[in-house]
């Protein structure tokens, strides 16, 4: 394990996570790093704790016990309105089934973080209308998420993802949703990101797309972290 | 697995699914609630008079003995008279004058009873206790403080003084009661009845009498004729009819009759649109469960059964907490619409308490039938697909524009979700709609009775007034000369005198209508009396008379017309100029003493108006003209009369607003909460793209604004619309036209800031569901379908 440096995005100290009283831990006494400009993939069995550590990480919960810092902020402590700036300002998240939201258009779905953030309009349409294009969604903007395939749907929930530049994208099974090419296409379109130093944890039960593209991968079974006989790559990895 | 059970295990139990149990349940019990007291309202709105007559078994007449010429046998023998069906009596009956708080209260009839039961005339004790000891009574609930300078009378706590009889003795008044027929005006027990004889007054005696026939005023002639023969000659002092007290009360009655039916009608079709909208919706939130249940095998038919039961069960329990809740809620209102009817208590029929669950469990299960025959006939993947969201495609223009708006974008969120369901928007709409509508309706009425009170009362205009009510003044006595001297020296001397005017008043016949016509003649300046013109003008000149509406109705005569007046001395022509606001059906006209020659006599006097001058208490001014005119004259200062039924109105209206306020802002509750559990998935997702709690609860609350705004834009116009129907059929019971300035009771910026109650109706029933989404944890809304 990595030890602790002032360059971490994530930082786990003893986290814990019991869902109800008696049973057993979602998440039992983790504690990990995950550097910045690091791609770590996070693996494990289903029911084996990666979603509750992925909610753990963009403060969609909280843990039971344990420290979770994220981009400098103990966010354990913080209350929903203080999580949710954090959300806004520091992570983007990325789902497997995309969660678009089907009554706006894609500018509308890309433009909507920057907006609940605060960012001036004209910020935020040019940020959005930038990544679009670098997205090849541009032609899209104004369909709504119904019409698009699953990949550019896919590149859309990407584009909300960065619209506010956080520091830290964490992807859901990105491609799981998808077929085997658009899978690969979104894999490289995630390497191209972390070429440009974005920080990205990725949970996925595929073992070729972490192999692929992570730096490091971290096992989880059981709700524990246990040695991972993956690789560790190189920050960029190989194409 | 038999059919049966395969429905049970499917439907998963009553206890299931707790969140839609409550909140059907809850629904069902405010809709139940609601439901029951607008029957119990209707019930009691239809011919209370009759209902409480029948109930309180009413005296048909109260006969007056004169017991120097009979005994109480010879009385109590006449229940045995041909066509006396029930009697009471006899009781001793005193007719004394008193005083409260050092004030002329004025005469008061007592009666001797040990009890307040009876086979005639059972009197319903509405507050306090029967009279069990010496210098106690128990008054009738319609006696009441003469006006501003007497305090209202406390059980328990106030006394009157009974004056003219040795000792004065005192009565502390211990309660209040009902006679449907007001047989007295208090009781006090029989013993009492020696203390409160004036010497040298004849005794009397009351008896009750109920008869096989007594329907109009020749049968109850006929009767009191058959009980007159059974008793000695010359011992029968006087008898009075139940019709009489009849007319009065079904009078009161219908006036309120208009309004508290409008609620009453208010009240249940918002509880049928707010059932009809909750049960379907949670149907069809169930869409989804269905398809997975028709997957794995069930039928259409047990699909329908699943979803009848699981609704079925929580409605039932709400319907069922609704009828009792409806009771206990119906309890205060019901004695409130009592007072304004003038009966002694009104319950909730037992029909009401039995078909307000039963219509309100029928209507459940026609609202859930559809949704529920339609998710049985429905593929599995169609099921599941129409469970999990709208219909794709509705809301998006709105969203489209809301995105263009320079907004914030929660707001724009909010303002365009609505859109995506829209026949549960326009359900919702009507409902505050319905709401906004009795509270704006609520204020105005309120308004325009406050008007009608200030207009028939002239309270503004005339605080005191003279009237030869005192105990100085002897049966059937008129005034003197010199007494009349007296009186206007006394009211001049007060240095807050402005002016003053007398007033008589007797029967006159006018040419062309065939019943009695009461002429009130001014001795003086009357044009600052401040009587309410509904057209025209009041009197000026000699010769020219104001009307009443009932006098145009029975003359058929108009305002600028001539009418040929009889006075019984001189027969005049007058012109009628205005058209006064006078409730009553006895047509009436009021001119100066000289264009009515022969009325302004002693004999006619009927009071005398003082208006004061400004900053100067009425209550002052009636305590010390009432020591200057001396408690043995035959005047008294008083306040202006008739606003109990005002007050009564007022409190009612006031009740029932909030009551149908309150139910609307529930049916918001529950709309909003179905959406927040449609979207709690959506809502998830807002809050992992960084909607703060702030965001949430004002994107949720936005949700209801554009249905609030236009509920309000039709809730305004409808209540103008409402109040000046209900005004208009009040005052055609009433006998009488309405001023213009009755109806106009909403400026502009005034309905305007009162349409702002369907928003503040809506804000406050969404700010719950909003509260709960707000604080709800993201990963939890993720995780949920």
């Amino acid at each position: 394990m990595r030890q602790h440096s002032a360059d971490d995005v994530i930082r786990f100290d003893g986290v814990t996570k019991i869902y109800q009283a008696g049973t057993p831990a979602a998440l039992a006494d983790v504690s990990l790093t995950v550097a910045a400009g690091e791609v770590a993939a996070v693996m494990g069995p289903s029911g084996s704790g990666k979603s509750t550590l992925l909610n753990l990480v963009a403060g969609l919960d909280k843990p039971t016990s344990g420290a979770v810092t994220v981009a400098g902020l103990r966010i354990d402590t913080l209350g929903e309105t203080a999580l949710a700036r954090f959300r806004a300002r520091h992570v983007g998240i990325i789902f497997q089934f995309f969660n678009l939201l089907d009554d706006l258009t894609v500018a509308d779905n890309v433009l909507l973080p920057a907006q609940l953030a605060g960012a001036s309009r004209r910020a935020a349409r040019a940020r959005a209308d930038e990544l679009l294009a670098r997205l090849g969604i541009q032609d899209h903007r104004d369909d709504y998420p119904a019409r698009l395939s699953g990949g550019q749907r896919q590149r859309v929930a990407i584009a909300r993802a960065l619209v506010n530049s956080p520091e830290l994208l964490l992807a859901d099974e990105p491609t799981g949703a998808l077929d085997t090419a658009t899978g690969q296409e979104i894999g490289r379109l995630l390497r191209e990101l972390n070429a440009a130093g974005q920080t990205l944890v990725l949970v996925t039960h595929d073992p070729a797309l972490a192999q692929r593209y992570a730096a490091r991968t971290l096992q989880l079974v059981d709700g524990r972290l246990v040695p991972s006989n993956a690789a560790v790559l190189t920050q960029a990895g190989p194409a | 697995m038999s059919w049966g059970g395969s429905v049970r295990t499917a439907s998963g139990g009553p206890f299931r699914h707790k969140v839609q149990a409550f909140v059907l349940c809850m629904v069902l019990l405010v809709s139940t609630a609601s439901a029951t007291l607008g029957l119990a309202l209707l019930a009691a709105s239809s011919g209370p008079f009759d209902r409480a007559f029948a109930a309180q078994h009413g005296a048909e007449v109260a006969l007056s003995a004169n017991p120097a010429r009979v005994t109480a046998a010879d009385l109590a023998a006449t229940s045995h008279v041909a066509g006396v069906t029930a009697a009471a009596g006899p009781f001793a009956e005193a007719t004394v004058q008193t005083q409260f708080g050092g004030q002329p209260f004025g005469q008061l009839t007592l009666a001797g009873r040990a009890a307040p039961g009876g086979p005639v005339d059972d009197l319903v004790l509405t507050s306090g206790h029967w009279p069990d000891g010496p210098g106690q009574v128990v008054l009738d609930d319609n006696i009441s403080g003469p006006g501003p300078g007497i305090g209202s009378l406390n059980v328990g706590s106030s006394a009157l003084t009974v004056t003219g009889v040795p000792g004065k003795p005192s009565l502390t008044v211990v309660g209040f009661a009902n006679s449907i027929t007001s047989s007295a005006d208090g009781w006090v027990t029989p013993g009492e009845m020696t203390a409160l004889r004036a010497p040298g007054t004849a005794p009397a005696q009351q008896m009750l009498y109920r008869f096989t026939a007594a329907g109009s005023d020749a049968q109850i002639r006929a009767d009191v004729a058959a009980v007159t023969r059974a008793l000695p000659a010359g011992s029968v002092a006087g008898a009075s009819s139940w019709l009489a007290a009849q007319a009065q009360a079904e009078g009161n009655g219908a006036i309120m009759e208009p309004f508290v039916v409008a609620f009453a009608l208010i009240g249940l079709a918002m509880a049928v649109l707010i059932v009809g909208n909750v049960v379907s919706g949670a149907v069809i939130a169930g869409y989804q469960r269905i398809g997975v249940l028709k997957s794995i095998g069930l039928t259409p038919a047990q699909v329908v059964i699943v979803y009848l039961s699981r609704v079925g069960w929580p409605a039932l329990a709400g319907c069922l907490l609704g009828a009792v809740a409806g009771n206990v809620i119906a309890a205060p209102v019901l004695h409130q619409s009592a007072g304004a009817y003038g009966v002694g208590s009104q319950q909730v029929p037992l029909w009401a308490s039995v078909a307000a669950p039963l219509g309100m469990l029928a209507l459940t299960v026609l609202a859930a039938l559809g949704p529920a025959i339609r998710a049985g006939r429905l593929s599995a993947v169609e099921a599941i697909a129409a469970g999990r969201a709208p219909r794709a495609g509705r809301g998006y223009a709105a969203h489209r524009l809301a995105a263009t708006l320079r907004l914030p974008r929660p707001v724009g969120l909010g303002l365009a979700a609505p859109f995506a369901r829209p026949a549960r928007t326009l359900v919702t709409l009507a409902a505050v709609a319905f709401g906004a509508t009795a509270v704006i309706f609520a204020v105005g009425l309120h308004s325009s009775l406050s008007r009608a009170e200030a207009a028939q009362n002239q309270s503004a205009t005339v605080p005191v007034q003279i009237q030869q009510d005192a105990p100085g003044r002897g049966p059937n006595q008129s005034p003197t000369a010199a007494q009349f001297a007296a009186m206007t020296a006394a009211l001049r001397a007060q240095p807050g005198t402005a002016r003053d005017v007398s007033l008589y008043a007797t029967g006159v016949k006018v040419a062309g209508v065939t019943e009695n016509v009461t002429a009130f003649a001014f001795g003086g300046d009357s044009s600052w009396t401040g009587y309410s013109l509904i057209t025209g003008r009041w009197y000026r000149a000699p010769g020219e008379v104001a009307v009443n509406t009932a006098f145009l109705n029975a003359s058929g005569l108009a305002v600028g017309d001539t009418a040929t007046v009889n006075t019984g001395t001189a027969q005049v022509t007058v012109r009628i100029t205005g058209e006064v606001f006078e409730p009553s059906k006895e047509p009436r006209l009021y001119g100066s003493a000289q264009t009515l020659p022969g009325v302004a006599t002693a004999q006619n006097y009927w009071q005398t108006d003082v208006g004061l001058r400004p900053g100067i208490s009425p209550a002052a001014y009636m305590s010390s003209v009432n020591n200057a005119l001396g408690i043995q004259g035959p005047f008294a200062a008083t306040g202006p009369d008739g606003g109990q039924f005002y007050s009564i109105a007022s409190e009612l209206i006031g009740l029932l607003s909030l009551m149908v306020a309150i139910a609307a802002g529930l049916g918001v509750l529950n709309t909003v909460l179905m959406t927040t559990r449609d979207r709690v998935h959506d809502l998830g997702v807002f809050k992992s793209l960084g909607m703060r709690p702030g965001q949430v609860l004002t994107m949720v609350v936005c949700w209801i604004i554009v249905p609030a705004v236009l509920a309000g834009a039709i809730a305004a116009p409808a209540a103008v619309a409402l109040n000046t129907a209900t005004l208009h059929a009040m005052a055609g019971t009433a006998h009488t036209g309405v001023p213009a300035s009755f109806t106009q009771v909403f400026g502009p910026l005034r309905l305007a800031v009162l349409a702002l109650a369907a928003l503040v109706i809506a804000v406050l029933g969404a700010l719950l569901p909003a509260s709960w989404a707000a604080r709800a944890r993201p990963a939890t809304a993720l995780r949920a379908e």
